[in-house]
Formats: C-alpha cells, structure tokens, sequence
C-alpha cells in the first residue's frame, strides 16, 4: 500500500515502512495497487467458475466489498463476452462494478492450473483480478490493466510470479522490475 | 445501503443492470475495444450480453427501470454512491432532508440537483 502526500510518498511493504521521495513514486506505482490482504499463493478452486467465485470471495474478505454477487455476475458476464485469459497461463478477469468503491487487484496462483478457455487453449496459473468502481476518478483502472497484461508478456515476470510464495515475494518483484526498467 | 430489505433487492437489480451497460458500452466503444485487444483480450461474444440484459430487464421493477432508463439517457451512470453527504455524481451536498428519506421503505432515493439515483457508500 503506498500513501501519497502532496509531496512525498510511504511505502508499507509487509512489515517494512519506507520513505521513497517523490521522483521515485512513478517506478513503485504498480506496486501501490496491490495489497497483502489481497494476495493468494494457491487457489483451492479447479475450475473456471469455481476460480471466479473464489477470487470474488477472497476480493469481499479481504477488502471489505459490499456484494459478492454482484461481483461475480459482472465478471461472469465479462467472461461470457471473450474470456480474459490472454494465453501463456495469465488470466486477467477485470471489469468495472458498483460493488467496489475504490480500485481493487488481487493476486492468485493456481500450481495445478485451471482451464479458463484461454486463447492458446492452456491452463492457467496466474490470476489478476482488476475492479475498479464505474466512477474511476484518477482514471486508473485502463493504465494498470494495460500495465499488467505488458508486464506478464514477458517470460521471465511469468516465471518470478509463478515463483512468488509470500506478498513480500511479489512486492519485491514488483519494485525490482520497475526499479530496474524505467 | 437501506435497511428495507424489498428495497435492497430493486436497488441491487439495478446496481446488476448499470455493471452490465457499463460492460456493453465499454465492449461497444471502438476506442476502448482496441485498446482491450492491443492487451490481448477478445470480445466476440457482444450479443451474449445483450441477451443477459433482455433476461435482466424482466427482474427489475417497472418503475425503477423507467426512472434509471430517464436517468441513463442523459447521464453517463444513473446509479452513484453518497459520500460525506455529497452525491458523487454533481458533488453537491445533500440537503438534511433528502437524507432522511433513506428511511422511507418504498422510495429509492435520488439527487435533488442531478437526479442520479443514490446509495450509501459504507
Ligand atoms: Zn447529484
């Protein structure tokens, strides 16, 4: 979670508080979306609808959302539209909805892998679920999925997520890549 | 969110009809559709959701559905939360006695400046 001031920025990274200035706040900013409350190692769930209500679960404990229902027949419809995994074990169900007041992503990797009807027809193993509320404010929610579906192209990302066990593990990732690339 | 538990459902149903024109329009949009596939995501199924829509319709009360369809055709999202007693669609404060209509067990509430329909952020 990182909380930004008008002119400087903190970063509570697991039990870590850091001070990161403000000319650094653009490399940390995908970093800022995520939150430990919202980070799974392993989905129980083998199947694409039973991944969905999982994620929708997870999403209302530990974020406070208002109506799980309501979030799962977005992301149903959404899914019903195209489904959102893009191909190379990645899925990204995402979509806009009144159960969500502020922008919410959560992390979740399934070892087994789930057939979600992806593109390139394989099983996937990492999951982003992107919902942000119908008003987005800072217009936030098209550059971070835009953000995420580039980041997971590359194998090597893949790989370090697939590897990632703890929040700690994906914050680190997360920083270091950005920190090392812009 | 009201308490009356008739009035929560109408209120939902709606909430289910705004997510999913929000999702139509967005699938609909040329601009927002290409920057979905640049991504990599496809959206071959459009006629799906308007399907889902003709089913939902048939869910929603008669009135809420003419109030929200009056509300949609002139503003982008009918249905926007009150924050701090403010109506997040025009940003105007709430007079006192619009916010006591919340206990009212059949009216759904609505912005006295914009018309959006409201409900309480929690
Ligand atoms: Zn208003």
């Amino acid at each position: 979670m990182l909380v930004v001031g008008p002119r400087r920025a903190w970063i509570f990274s697991g039990v870590e508080v850091r001070y990161v200035s403000e000319s650094l706040r653009e490399v940390t900013t995908i970093l800022h979306y995520f939150d430990p409350n919202l980070f799974c190692a392993e989905l129980e769930s083998r199947t694409k609808d039973d991944v969905l209500r999982e994620l929708t679960d997870r999403l209302v404990q530990g974020a406070g959302v208002k109506d799980p229902d309501l979030l799962y027949d977005m992301l149903k419809r959404r899914e019903s539209l195209g489904s959102t995994g893009i191909g190379k074990g990645v899925a990204i169900p995402h979509g806009r909805s009144l159960a969500v007041n502020e922008l919410r992503v959560l992390f979740a990797r399934s070892s087994a892998g789930v057939e979600f009807e992806s593109m390139d027809k394989k099983p996937v193993h990492l999951f982003f679920l992107i919902v942000a509320p119908p008003q987005d404010k800072r217009n936030e929610y098209l550059p971070l999925l835009g953000r995420i579906a580039e980041l997971v192209k590359e194998k090597k990302v893949r790989d370090k997520l697939q590897a990632c066990e703890t929040f700690e593990d994906l914050a680190d990732l997360l920083e270091g890549k950005f920190g090392a690339v812009e | 969110m009201q308490s009356n538990s008739a009035l929560s459902v109408r209120l939902m149903n709606l909430f289910r009809l705004q997510d999913l024109d929000i999702l139509i329009r967005e699938a609909s949009d040329p601009e927002l559709k290409s920057s979905e596939e640049k991504m990599g995501f496809a959206h071959p199924h459009l006629d799906k959701l308007q399907a889902a829509r003709e089913r939902l319709l048939e869910t929603i009360d008669k009135r809420d559905l003419r109030l929200y369809q009056k509300i949609a055709k002139r503003l982008t999202h009918a249905i926007v939360p009150v924050e701090d007693r403010t109506c997040l669609g025009c940003y105007i404060g709430l007079p006192t006695s619009a916010v006591s209509l919340t206990t009212d067990p059949d009216q759904l509430l609505t912005c006295e400046n914009c018309g959006r329909i409201l409900y309480w952020l929690e």
